[in-house]
């Protein structure tokens, strides 16, 4: 089997490897201008973070001290009653759950369907395979927003407009998804489906069992793409959902600021770090695979 | 091989054949099935809108190419138009510029764990919903409420407002994505880098190239495919910037940040003109046609292939 994972170009792989070797290179002699590199990172990364270091001490400040001048980059007074406030203006768990969902329905339910699209058009030699490639790729031009007019007011039709349904049901197709993986599935030498073939093995074992686990790389790619892409996203959301206990959170979080009751400032701020510390952890945890899957796809969330 | 053998195979083959056929159009049909549901069909439909008048409530009527007039005629799109614009250029122009320093900083780095903490810091806004994004920077530029005003207060500067000040709030909006997406950008340069080889590197130093000219010579044209896409990414995203708008600013103030698809955004979902909200989408969507053929056009020009 070494053979195999020799013969696959992996893409994303370069960047893993530049990233490692950013840090493990050993022989460079330190110049005056490399101290200057790294002060300027430094300073940079500082500024990049601060914003968010200032949301979290924020939120962590009893409400007459937060949002003090000179600006405090301490929690003094410390406190958690913003964030126990939060659960009073925003049904939280709710619209953490129904995140979670819909991320979770869109990203399996699109990857199934790209999988079983791409091995038709990686694998198998059928009339308007081309052509049909094709016209999918071309709708890669077509902005979303073209096309949620018509699919909102379908959603209406069908009342199912604030619910889940209308967001998950038009993500379950992925053009880029179908067209990614088919390339993927091409790299794979054909020979192994000749020899698996020759075992009595069908399309669905040779996909399944065989091209699917050699895809884990590209495959778990777009699954953290997706589900990033799905969580976050707002334009969808905003024009479906319209009931506080039907959204996701980014719109939950953006109800939570404006309108009838609008929670104040340091529960605005508690419920953003509790959208964004458990973000940063997932990160830290995950940074190889996800910094990877943009880098190997090139796709912007 | 004699005649009948051959004979006997025919049908076979075609049975195969066919067999293959079937099963082709078996594994495509779920997502060709949704992909005329979700995507063939609401274009279509989308054409079709674009010559109605229709509110949702009473009947839809067939008004030919009055609302392609009406957009054409629009006093509101050229500020719109200039405003989605300015933001792409800027958008760009920061991107690659800030991108391929910082990446060409960390590349170059000795210690690991400065390297680390440069990365993190850069990237992980991007992860971040732009919902919570809005939400924090409506904060931090707030003139009383955020540090930075407060900080220049400290030293006596008074800052403008920002988001409430016409000449500001586009170019605070630029900065705001700049803050969040760069992270993007900063990967694909990273990654890109690698494609530069290191004996050309190399051999442009013990031949005495200075850093410039090996950055302008060597490193410049080997990452032009890089510079390429990134710059054909980062015009569709920025061309398509709504989130931190309709969330920040709602298009004003007095229309300085309503950008194409804020618009889109009011005349079909807040006036519910949905026949003229096609039209701008159309509108949309020809400019990044028109701008993705365009690049692919230029690209055999400007970019270096090896």
């Amino acid at each position: 089997m070494t053979t195999i994972s020799q013969a696959r170009p992996v893409p994303g792989d370069d960047v893993l490897v530049a990233l490692e070797k950013a840090g493990r290179r050993k022989a460079r002699r330190r110049t005056p201008g490399g101290v200057v590199v790294d002060v300027v990172l430094v300073v940079f990364g500082v500024l990049m973070i601060s914003p968010l270091v200032w949301l979290i001490v924020q939120s962590l400040t009893v409400p007459e001290f937060a949002f003090a001048s000179p600006p405090s980059w301490l929690p003094l007074p410390f406190t958690l009653e913003n964030f126990a406030d939060v659960f009073d203006y925003m049904p939280f768990f709710q619209q953490f759950a129904n995140s979670l969902l819909l991320a979770a329905i869109s990203t399996a339910g699109s990857l199934i369907f790209s999988v079983l699209a791409a091995y038709a058009f990686a694998r198998i030699d059928f009339r308007g395979s081309r052509f049909l490639l094709v016209l999918m790729l071309s709708a890669l031009m077509v902005p979303a927003q073209l096309v949620i007019i018509p699919i909102f007011i379908m959603m209406r039709q069908v009342g199912l407009v604030d619910t889940l349904a209308s967001l998950w049901l038009p993500a379950l197709i992925n053009v880029f998804q179908i067209f990614f993986l088919s390339q993927y599935f091409k790299t794979i030498p054909r020979e192994l489906d000749e020899a698996a073939r020759i075992d009595g093995a069908g399309h669905l074992w040779i996909l399944f069992r065989m091209l699917v686990p050699l895809s884990a790389p590209a495959i778990a790619a777009l699954a953290i793409l997706g589900f990033e892409a799905s969580w976050n996203g707002y334009f969808g959301p905003l024009i479906f959902l319209s009931s506080p206990e039907n959204m996701t959170l980014p719109l939950g979080l953006v109800t939570l600021q404006n309108g009838f009751g609008a929670a104040p400032a340091v529960v605005v701020f508690a419920a953003i770090t509790m959208v964004v510390l458990p973000l940063l952890v997932v990160f830290l945890a995950f940074q190889r695979q996800i910094v990877e899957s943009v880098a190997s796809t090139g796709l912007k969330g | 091989m004699s005649d009948d053998t051959i004979v006997a195979r025919r049908p076979e083959a075609l049975l195969q054949r066919r067999r293959a056929e079937a099963a082709g159009w078996l594994f495509v049909s779920p997502a060709v099935l949704l992909f005329l549901i979700f995507v063939a069909g609401p274009f279509v439909f989308a054409i079709v809108l674009a010559f109605l008048k229709w509110d949702l409530l009473t009947q839809p009527e067939f008004v030919g190419l009055a609302n392609f007039e009406q957009l054409f005629s629009d006093p509101e799109l050229p500020q719109v138009l200039w405003n989605t614009f300015v933001f792409a250029f800027a958008s760009i122009v920061t991107h690659l510029v800030f991108g391929l320093l910082l990446a060409l900083g960390v590349n170059n780095l000795i210690s690991r764990s400065i390297g680390y903490f440069a990365r993190v810091a850069i990237f992980f806004p991007f992860l971040i919903s732009w919902a919570a994004v809005s939400l924090l920077w409506k904060y931090v530029l707030d003139p009383t409420f955020g540090y930075v005003g407060q900080y220049a207060a400290m030293f006596g500067i008074e800052l403008p407002n920002f988001l409430a000040d016409p000449a500001w709030a586009l170019p605070a909006i630029i900065f705001i994505d700049l803050w969040h997406t760069l992270g993007f950008t900063f990967i694909i340069m990273l990654a890109g880098l690698q494609t530069v080889p290191s004996e050309l590197l190399e051999a442009a130093r013990t031949d005495g190239a200075t850093a410039w000219q090996i950055f302008w010579n060597v490193t410049l044209p080997l990452m032009s495919p890089t510079l390429f896409f990134a710059t054909i990414i980062t015009f569709i995203g920025a061309f398509q910037i709504f989130d931190p708008i309709q969330i920040i600013t709602k298009g004003g103030p007095q229309g300085s940040t309503t950008t194409i698809i804020m618009y889109l955004y009011e005349k079909g979902f807040q006036a519910f003109d949905m026949g003229y909200a096609a039209a701008v989408a159309l509108l949309v969507f020809v400019i990044i046609m028109g701008v993705t053929l365009l690049q692919f056009i230029g690209r055999r020009r400007w970019v270096h292939e090896s």
